[in-house]
């Protein structure tokens, strides 16, 4: 068996989700994680085995019995020894396309410089020390993405940081663009080219339904002031004239789908009001893109020149599966194509125009994706906050409303601040807040995030008690199952594929349940 | 005892349902005495076995038929390149023993199918952690432990399963005989892709199409064994054809990767995926047997490719559950139905999924597969109409090789008495 061969059947399961474009981009990632915990080492395993280019593991302290039992990458054999150094090891053993490194150096003495070398860092049980929200904060400068990991008994969280995130390749659930109600002239033409009545049966059985949508909202409008039917009458009455076109509405299987999916008629071929929020967003450049300009904002400035021009979105080509024979599908899907290919060299040389170069190989793949895309591309602006006035209300508003229902919210964000206090505690007490620490505990929450005690609810003391009660930071339920979160986190920001967390997750493993949450 | 595990067993919380029934000393001791069969010894078998030897159990025991391939290693992590082809439940165990180093773990393999096992056998499980990837093993795990139970709620062994695609997955807590089971929600999974004949054999469009093409039809023309998706060789002569067939229709985009997609039905997995659900798993075990915290009650979602995403909710007991329910189940059966075509529609009934299906009713053998005497002795009926067979009084008996239980059904006739005369365009 040849490397390639035996590399691509190896990672077989995985290229399935994100091609070898999105594996290229795994295999060029180097990943940091801060702290060589029992999560850390379940974030990694996930990033190891599927083949990530480098990973440094960040820790000075040494190997205790207790890390041995909760962490099933170091053995008792590793006890006094650097705990990276030991993990860096056996997670190495995984997979050698992985390359491991580890510093055993402390935190404070590591240089800002030392950062910028990674593509995205996780730090694992995040205590909110001096060193480390100076490191947090110039990540987020770096724009460096850094998630931050935390578990503690059944509960967790994950929370990813960063300036922005900007995906092409969403993979989300795509609506067809078929233009039947605007109809591009080659398409138009071939709708017109089918003589109902001299097809036999066969024959008519196999007009594919877009062309009779196509036909019907012609005949349609034909009758008609507005140019699709809008209300329910109308809708009927569109309906009622599909069926008429059939010579069997029981049988023609062509005709069944044109009314399956009849609302493909109804659609307005227009630019979504998201696309043109886009357009406006600042990141997109003037007149002149500089160097550092992201490809993504280049193509959004690129795309806005086209809709300006065109009054619509590049084609993105992709035609649905539809009853008929071979020779009017291929007809048609080479229409779709040829029209996609056309507008996408439009937007490659508005594109190249913007950037004053030819594009590189590599761009012009991104062109293709982001053709195929526009309707799903995904922006969201990140902070580098851990907690927000906003979020605070809420927390004690709904804990008020005496919520305490299975999925209310309120008692995952009581979670989320109880586990940021629990952080906070260790920082300032050097050791894991107990039960009978409750009183402390509850003071350090009301003095950091300026709650007054009054506005502690039960439901709010409860999770503070389970918290305290069960305050292990190793179960290896909860940080395999966190740790496995925010791996895949990890792995959709490297391949650039499918749409990360935005921005916050509570996993509550007694209920089972979990909640998201945006912090601004 | 692990240090972490003891502090969590060592209080109760506040969200404790019944705190003056917990005890300390009993749940350290179900740590000790819990046996534990964990099904499948695959991407989320591997994190199973790694999580209950970390969280303290030490009477495991796993299952599993099937040997290592290279296309494991990219998340089944107990496994090394020189492994391949060795049985996946025995370097599992012996992997696992000699990491975790707690003298009283035992982890005893079998390296077999979950059928070869006589009902005794599952009898003596605390709990059953099944992380598989067949529907049918599923069904014949779940049939089987709801079986078991006895009239005063004896042998009752909790079912924890878990399953994955992609980047999505799901864990579920089963209860025999008190929560729903598996078969009461087999209409929840998403029906296999299939394609007409009709499509197949004529009018073929999508790459799917020249594939199948290629391993259903023109494979048994060509050869007398059997296409197995597992041969390589059969596959390469599968994906020639299929391209040939593309050429011949203008049809691009059959590669290789895509052939072995659809031949083999592979879903895509990661290890991240596989280590959430096997970790849910896990921590309901944990749960459940310990009595520290209240268990999943009894189905929770989970999908990381658009954000991360949990839905949780008690799917709901089926009363014409053919395993755990008191009714008959009701099919629908059009009037013109031979037993043949009802035969066929039977298979891609999504609560149904049968294989190769006999069928009896109290009275008459209606139809039967197997044995050569008895499809002799039936086959005349199968161009019968069923309607001229039984009545919508009769319960049907459906046996099938890949259920350990009969599916008990009465029909409901509708639709045109004689078969429409244009059914080749609605096929097509």
């Amino acid at each position: 068996m040849t490397a390639t061969k035996e590399k691509s059947n190896k990672y077989d399961r995985q290229l399935r989700l994100w091609a070898t474009s999105g594996q290229s981009r795994l295999e060029d990632c180097h990943v940091c994680l801060v702290n060589a915990t029992s999560t850390g080492s379940e974030v990694l395993k996930n990033l190891v085995l599927p083949g990530i280019g480098d990973f440094t593991i960040v820790d000075d302290s040494v190997t205790t019995d207790a890390d041995v039992a909760n962490n099933f990458f170091m053995t008792r054999t590793d006890t006094g020894r650097p705990r990276s150094e030991a993990m860096c090891k056996y997670l190495g053993e995984l997979n050698q396309d992985s390359n491991g490194h580890f510093v055993t150096r402390p935190l404070h003495s590591l240089e800002d410089g030392f950062w910028s070398q990674f593509n995205i860092v996780v730090i694992t049980d995040y205590v909110a020390s001096e060193r480390l929200i100076q490191i947090k904060d110039l990540l987020f400068e770096l724009e460096i993405p850094l998630l931050l990991v935390n578990t503690v008994g059944y509960y967790g969280t994950v929370h990813l940081i960063t300036k922005e995130v900007t995906v092409i390749d969403t993979h989300a659930n795509n609506l067809y663009d078929l233009r039947v109600d605007k109809p591009w002239p080659e398409l138009l033409e071939y709708a017109h080219s089918f003589n109902w009545d001299a097809l036999d049966d066969t024959d008519h059985a196999h007009i594919p339904s877009v062309v009779i949508l196509i036909n019907a909202l012609e005949n349609w409008r034909s009758h008609h002031e507005s140019p699709a039917p809008r209300n329910t009458n109308e809708k009927k009455e569109f309906r009622r004239l599909v069926s008429l076109m059939a010579r069997n509405m029981d049988f023609e299987t062509n005709f069944i789908e044109a009314i399956e999916t009849i609302s493909r008629a109804y659609r307005r071929t227009s630019v979504s009001s998201e696309l043109h929020q886009l357009f406006n967003n600042p990141k997109v450049p003037g007149e002149t893109v500089g160097n550092d300009t992201p490809l993504f904002w280049v193509l959004i400035k690129a795309l806005k020149q086209f809709v300006d021009v065109s009054q619509q979105i590049p084609l993105s080509g992709s035609l649905p599966d539809m009853a008929s024979d071979t020779k009017n599908y291929v007809r048609l899907q080479r229409l779709y194509r040829e029209k996609a290919d056309k507008d996408k060299r439009e937007l490659v040389e508005a594109t190249k125009i913007l950037l004053k170069r030819d594009l590189t190989s590599s761009e012009l793949d991104s062109v293709s994706v982001f053709c195929k895309n526009i309707q799903t591309l995904h922006v969201a602006e990140g902070s580098g906050n851990l907690s927000s006035p906003e979020l605070i209300e809420s927390l004690v508003k709904e804990s008020s409303n005496g919520f305490e229902d299975s999925n209310s919210n309120a008692n995952t964000l009581a979670i989320y601040y109880g586990l940021l206090t629990f952080n906070e505690f260790i920082n300032e007490v050097h050791r894991v807040p107990c039960p009978h620490d409750l009183e402390v505990f509850t003071q350090l929450f009301t003095k950091k995030f300026k709650v007054d005690h009054s506005e502690i609810s039960t439901s709010i003391m409860n999770t503070f008690k389970e918290i305290l009660c069960h305050n292990t930071t190793n179960y290896i339920n909860t940080a395999s199952l966190i740790g496995g979160i925010a791996s895949q986190e990890v792995l959709k920001l490297c391949t650039s594929q499918y749409i990360p967390l935005d921005n916050m997750l509570v996993f509550d493993g007694i209920r089972s349940i979990s909640n998201r949450y945006k912090i601004s | 005892m692990n240090p972490g595990i003891d502090s969590l067993l060592r209080t109760i919380g506040p969200y404790n349902g019944a705190p003056n029934e917990y005890n300390y000393e009993f749940a350290k001791q179900q740590l000790r005495s819990s046996k534990i069969l964990v099904i499948g010894a695959g991407g989320l078998g591997c994190e199973i076995l790694k999580n209950l030897a970390l969280t303290g159990f030490t009477d495991i025991h796993i299952i599993d038929m099937d040997s290592i391939d290279l296309s494991n290693l990219n998340r089944q992590f107990l496994f090394r390149k020189e492994d391949i082809n060795k049985s996946k439940a025995e370097v599992a165990a012996r992997f696992v023993k000699s990491r975790v180093k707690n003298r009283f773990l035992k982890i005893v393999p079998y390296y077999g199918r979950i059928q070869d096992k006589p009902v005794e056998y599952y009898q003596q499980f605390s709990c059953i952690i099944c992380g598989l990837d067949s529907v049918e093993a599923r069904r014949w795990i779940n049939a089987t432990v709801v079986a078991m139970v006895g009239p005063a709620m004896e042998n009752l062994v909790p079912i924890i399963d878990g399953g994955t695609e992609g980047f999505r997955g799901q864990s579920r807590v089963i209860i025999p005989t008190v929560t729903s089971c598996y078969e009461c929600t087999l209409h929840m999974l998403t029906p296999k892709v299939t394609y007409p004949v009709c499509t197949i054999a004529n009018t073929p469009r999508l790459p799917e199409h020249c594939i199948e093409w290629a391993s259903e039809l023109a494979w048994g023309q060509k050869f007398s064994v059997k296409f197995d998706a597992d041969n390589e060789q059969h596959v390469d002569w599968v994906f020639e054809q299929a391209q040939a067939r593309g050429r011949q229709f203008h049809i691009g985009g059959i590669t290789r990767s895509l052939t072995l997609g659809v031949v083999k039905s592979i879903i895509p997995s990661i290890a991240s995926t596989n280590a959430i659900i096997a970790a849910s798993c896990c921590n309901e075990a944990f749960k459940i047997l310990t009595d520290n915290n209240g268990h999943l009650d009894n189905y929770m979602m989970y999908s990381g490719d658009d954000s991360v995403f949990t839905y949780t909710f008690e799917a709901a007991k089926n009363p014409g559950c053919p395993v755990c329910g008191t009714q008959t189940k009701t099919v629908r059966c059009q009037n013109w139905w031979t037993l043949e075509t009802f035969i066929s529609e039977m298979r891609t009934m999504p609560e149904l999924q049968v294989k190769n299906p006999s069928l009896s009713t109290a009275g008459t053998k209606l139809y039967f597969a197997a044995p050569p005497s008895l499809y002799e002795a039936t086959k005349q009926n199968l161009c019968k109409r069923v309607k001229d067979l039984v009545s919508e009084d009769d319960e049907i008996a459906i046996t099938d090789s890949s259920l350990p239980i009969s599916l008990r059904v009465k029909l409901e006739f509708e639709g045109p008495e004689s078969e429409p005369a244009n059914i080749d365009v609605l096929v097509s």
